[in-house]
């Protein structure tokens, strides 16, 4: 059981700002150019933390592996030279839901992988990880899959309660960030009304898929779903969306980038989206998944049943992200069901 | 390790050439100021009418922009073709299609007689289309105008005797990179999802809608935006926005047509077509 204390409304911006001061923090923020939509980025004071906010178009995982992501430098002397980019500055990354959080551990377990991937433990070694609960909306389906009180990944987590915040010390570095002034005993009554707030909260989670995890696994292995997936295809732009805006989703590219001198450049890194129609293409021309339906169907198994099976655990924080980014209207609940739906009635073509 | 290989022994001799457009790529590519500089350590420019008073028809680059508009463009453009080792097509205009082809919906006599009036007689025309339409092309780069930063990487391509191929993804794909908030979700229409990326989402950036300068991408869902107007269960963002706008499909085929009409602009086709 990890200690639990209270911050109240009042120490919180104190708290936050002497993290700041610390050194960076990444946290949720209102975008500059769109009041009112928030997203994560370095803050410049506590009062840009937004600790209530709907769900970011990008997950926080941008902040160990950012969409465009530097490697190392090159000059083509003889023998090459490489320079290793890598800032090693240590940072918090504060106001992160708990689907965020589960999103994480998951990319810590697929990184982890033999070949392990030397740049995601590197930067998440950088960081201490506040999380904090949320309020689900239409598209949240944590409930599903398991992450809705998630606590994966995190030093601190915070739960709103009515005089501040219960804040759960869940490592040795959550507790080293809390200063006595911070803190105070939490009472019966704090406790209480934490657990209202994560009962309240778990019976807002309105979508829900209709079978466990497993039992998805085992019902996308039975047949091929063909005619489903040509319908959803029939509406998908390949756009990528669902996959640049998914906390679970690892894929990336790598291309080298030359100076204008032609004397050297960098090795950058980007994130991948298995829906691009050259994402599968190799060389010779052959694309493995050259026709839409194909990269449809790739995505749902790659999320509940090949990596389901590798991890014991869906790809899938059932945070909504592909679902509200989807510019086609393609619910990932929605087609979940369809498919369960199909394969439970013996439909499976 | 193998370094890049120059192309060319000497300095590769560069011109730059203008057809009908608004020369608005040339004057991107000037913007790109110190940087340049660099460029000029690399090659000579002999040709720029934009930024320079000499002339020379000896050059080994041909950077393009315009579209072919009239019978006396075919035969520049096929000269030059001739002369240039590598002819670069810069611009929509010149590489898939862009506001020239729009022409095409109307008869060329309708349109000199609404252009020129009575003085229609003493100019010629034919339906616009793209460079690449007339001549081969070495390398393309799209947009309305070109990205700067593809420019220069396109010169460096060239320069290391590497092919380019001009992205096949959709701008929404370095919009999410970009962290940038989807125009729908603020109840815009954007042509994001079919349009070819390559332009670091830079409209989405600063809030605006995609118009889809850089032309339809290679196998987009046309279909999909259909549906999408037509829907039952349609998307509550898109939704919002059909209803607000009251789109209709005649106004997405408009809203494509600006630079998706050489060829002429079929949506049933193009959606009949896709996989």
């Amino acid at each position: 059981m990890p200690t639990e204390l209270v911050m109240t409304h009042e120490a919180v911006p104190g708290f936050f700002g002497r993290l700041i001061d610390e050194g960076p923090v990444m946290g949720p923020r209102e975008r500059a150019r769109q009041p009112g939509f928030h997203h994560f980025d370095w803050l410049d004071s506590a009062d840009d933390l937004v600790l209530e906010y709907q769900t970011t178009t990008i997950p926080p995982k941008k902040a160990f592996f950012p969409p465009r992501d530097v490697l190392f430098e090159f000059d083509l002397t003889d023998p090459p030279e490489f320079r290793a980019v890598r800032d090693a500055t240590p940072f918090t990354l504060v106001g992160v839901h708990p689907c965020d959080l589960e999103g994480l551990r998951l990319l810590d377990d697929a990184y982890a992988q033999e070949p392990a991937e030397a740049c995601w433990p590197a930067n998440r070694a950088r960081a201490r990880i506040i999380g904090v609960d949320c309020t689900p909306d239409e598209y949240c389906f944590c409930t599903s899959v398991g992450s809705c009180h998630s606590r994966a990944a995190c030093d601190l987590f915070l739960t709103p309660i009515e005089r501040g915040r219960l804040v759960e010390v869940l490592t040795g570095a959550g507790e080293e960030m809390l200063r006595v002034s911070d803190v105070t005993e939490a009472s019966d009554e704090d406790h209480a009304q934490a657990q209202q707030w994560r009962d309240d909260k778990e019976a807002a989670v309105t979508a829900g898929l209709d079978a466990s995890p497993a039992e998805f696994a085992d019902l996308l292995a039975t047949g091929d779903f063909t005619d489903i997936w040509h319908e959803i295809s029939s509406r998908c732009y390949s756009c990528g969306s669902c996959n640049t805006t998914c906390p679970t989703c690892f894929c990336f590219d790598i291309n080298d980038e030359f100076d204008l001198g032609l004397t050297g450049g960098r090795r950058v890194r980007t994130w991948d989206s298995c829906q691009l129609a050259e994402f599968a293409l190799v060389a010779g021309g052959h694309n493995f998944r050259r026709l839409r339906w194909q990269r449809v169907k790739h995505r749902w198994h790659r999320k509940f049943d090949y990596l389901y099976r590798e991890f014991g655990t869906p790809y899938c924080t059932g945070c909504g992200r592909c679902s509200r980014a989807c510019t086609a209207d393609i619910n990932i609940v929605d087609v979940s069901n369809q498919i369960i739906e199909a394969a439970r009635q013996g439909v499976q073509g | 390790m193998e370094g890049p290989t120059k192309r060319f022994g000497n300095k590769p001799q560069i011109a730059f050439f203008d057809f009908a457009c608004c020369e608005g790529c040339q004057l991107s590519v000037l913007q790109l100021e110190e940087r340049l500089l660099d460029i000029l350590e690399l090659v000579d420019v002999v040709t720029w009418r934009e930024a320079m008073s000499e002339y020379s028809n000896d050059y080994d680059i041909a950077f393009c922009e315009g579209s072919i508009t009239r019978e006396q463009d075919i035969e520049r453009v096929r000269e030059i073709r001739e002369q240039a080792a590598i002819l670069v097509t810069l611009g929509s205009c010149a590489s898939g299609g862009c506001h020239n082809d729009l022409k095409n919906q109307w008869e060329m006599d309708e349109m000199l007689a609404l252009v020129y009036g009575d003085q229609a007689e003493h100019f010629d025309t034919i339906p616009s289309r793209p460079i690449t339409a007339v001549v081969e092309v070495d390398y393309k780069i799209y947009g309305c105008p070109v990205s700067l930063a593809e420019f220069v990487t396109v010169v460096k391509r060239i320069l290391t005797g590497q092919s380019y191929e001009p992205p096949n993804q959709p701008v929404c794909v370095e919009c999410k990179l970009n962290d940038h908030l989807c125009v729908l979700e603020k109840g815009e229409v954007c042509l994001g999802p079919v349009t070819r990326g390559g332009c670091d989402a830079i409209c989405t950036g600063f809030g605006d809608a995609c118009q889809g300068c850089r032309g339809l991408m290679d196998a987009a869902n046309v279909g999909a935006m259909l549906k999408a107007l037509t829907r039952e269960q349609a998307h509550a963002i898109v939704r919002k926005v059909v209803e607000r706008y009251g789109f209709t499909q005649d106004d997405i085929e408009t809203k494509l047509r600006i630079y998706n009409n050489w060829p002429e602009l079929n949506l049933e086709e193009i959606a009949a077509n896709d996989d």
